[in-house]
């Protein structure tokens, strides 16, 4: 590859890891995965640097190789189960409202938990829709489907999700707004 | 729930993620190397099947030496001719084995004898010619190639005239003993095991009157290249003793 090629990746990878990372690790909910993801997709884009260089929305694309190889691990029996020996305790911050924290984290733990029990094609339609902000169009582009696809897919993740949510709610004792 | 709400939830799930710790460069280094690994397994890839289609096709291509010369001459034919050349009576003699192993071990294939002149038979490795033959050659050397059940193999064969020594030939034999024995030929039998169980070399010699000596050697090996190693040997004393002293393959001549 040219050096001016080559820069023009290091720069792109620089300013959209973090970007992907995330959108990453809502798709399969661990960080450790989700840097894989990340690292995986660039390295794809890398191979393929010369002939996609040019492209007008290069993050749209780079969405559309993170959702395919998220995908594609998900299909792997060998990643299918997720095997955790158990989270480490949150570490205390003596520098936040505890209020705050406290309403954080459970809002954070019930859209997570319940976003992971939404299916893998669901669930990547309300990221990209929610998370990301894209538009119907782009996130058709990026799935690779049909806008009239990604409403149905949209609508039926919102359902799953909300579904998920009363349950968990009703389950810890609270109510949901 | 509402979609703010979702949308709200999801950016407090990413609230607390931990540092990136980054390199585009290390990134561009690990697709680097991933590229020339592909590229040197795809070489050995192709390396190993231009080698297994060339072991393949070796014995059927591989001509006879000098097939315009005995093309007239009957491949079972091994009597001896009453002008005979040193390459041609090498081939003949080696015809005759061939014929005389695969009688004897019909489940044996691809067999074929190659002899060149002299004690080793073999080119020297800075040579790239065959060693030549010349009028008046009396002693040849060689292989009869062949593949059995486990693999290919062959048998090394030594004509050349010496005076015998059964001490000489039995020198680190486990058995060593007289065969056979006829009108003043004679043919002794050893076996060697090396330490080992099993036999790992067996060889036969005959001995004739007129001081000519033909040897018959195999091995726990394929001699002809060091390879192809068994657990012992693929040919037996008995069947070396058949074939070094088989009537159809007449070693005198004259």
């Amino acid at each position: 590859m040219r050096k001016a090629d080559e820069q023009g990746f290091r720069e792109f990878a620089a300013a959209n890891a973090a970007s992907l990372r995330r959108t990453a690790y809502l798709f399969c909910g661990d960080w450790h995965t989700a840097e894989d993801l990340m690292q995986s997709s660039l390295m794809k884009m890398y191979l393929a640097w010369k002939r996609i260089k040019d492209l007008d929305n290069l993050i749209a694309y780079a969405r559309k190789v993170l959702l395919r190889t998220w995908l594609d691990e998900k299909r792997r029996p060998w990643r299918r189960a997720e095997q955790r020996d158990g989270e480490l305790p949150d570490a205390a911050d003596a520098t936040v409202d505890p209020d705050t924290t406290s309403a954080k984290l459970w809002a954070r733990e019930l859209v997570h938990t319940a976003l992971l029990q939404v299916p893998p094609r669901q669930r990547a339609v309300l990221v990209l829709r929610y998370f990301e902000d894209l538009s119907v169009a782009e996130v058709a582009v990026a799935m690779g489907c049909t806008e009239g696809t990604v409403k149905s897919q949209t609508a039926r993740g919102l359902a799953t999700l909300r579904t998920i949510v009363e349950k968990l709610d009703s389950s810890s004792g609270r109510v949901a707004s | 729930m509402s979609e703010q709400e979702i949308r709200e939830g999801m950016l407090l799930a990413v609230w607390d993620e931990p540092p990136l710790d980054f390199d585009p460069d290390t990134l561009i280094r690990r697709v680097e190397q991933k590229k020339s690994r592909r590229r040197a397994l795809v070489a050995v890839g192709v390396a190993t099947a231009m080698i297994a289609v060339v072991s393949l096709s070796l014995p059927g291509l591989l001509p006879r030496e000098d097939n315009a010369q005995l093309a007239t001459e009957s491949p079972s034919s091994a009597s001896a001719a009453p002008t005979e050349s040193p390459e041609r009576r090498a081939q003949r003699l080696g015809d005759g084995l061939v014929a005389g192993l695969r009688a004897r071990m019909p489940s044996t294939k691809d067999s074929y004898a190659s002899f060149g002149p002299g004690r080793s038979g073999m080119s020297l490795p800075y040579e790239t010619k065959p060693p030549r033959w010349k009028e008046g050659d009396t002693e040849f050397s060689g292989f009869v190639y062949f593949s059995d059940e486990i693999g290919p193999t062959a048998l090394r064969v030594s004509v050349r005239k010496e005076s015998f020594s059964s001490e000489l030939f039995c020198s680190g034999a486990d058995t060593c003993q007289q065969l056979w024995k006829n009108n003043g030929s004679f043919v002794y039998g050893a076996e060697f095991r090396y330490n080992d169980p099993q036999v790992q070399q067996v060889g036969v010699l005959r001995s004739f009157d007129s001081g000519l000596v033909v040897e018959i050697t195999a091995y726990a090996h394929n001699p002809s290249n060091g390879n192809g190693q068994r657990q012992t040997v693929p040919v037996g004393v008995a069947v070396l003793t058949q074939l070094v002293t088989d009537p159809g393959v007449v070693w005198e001549t004259g």
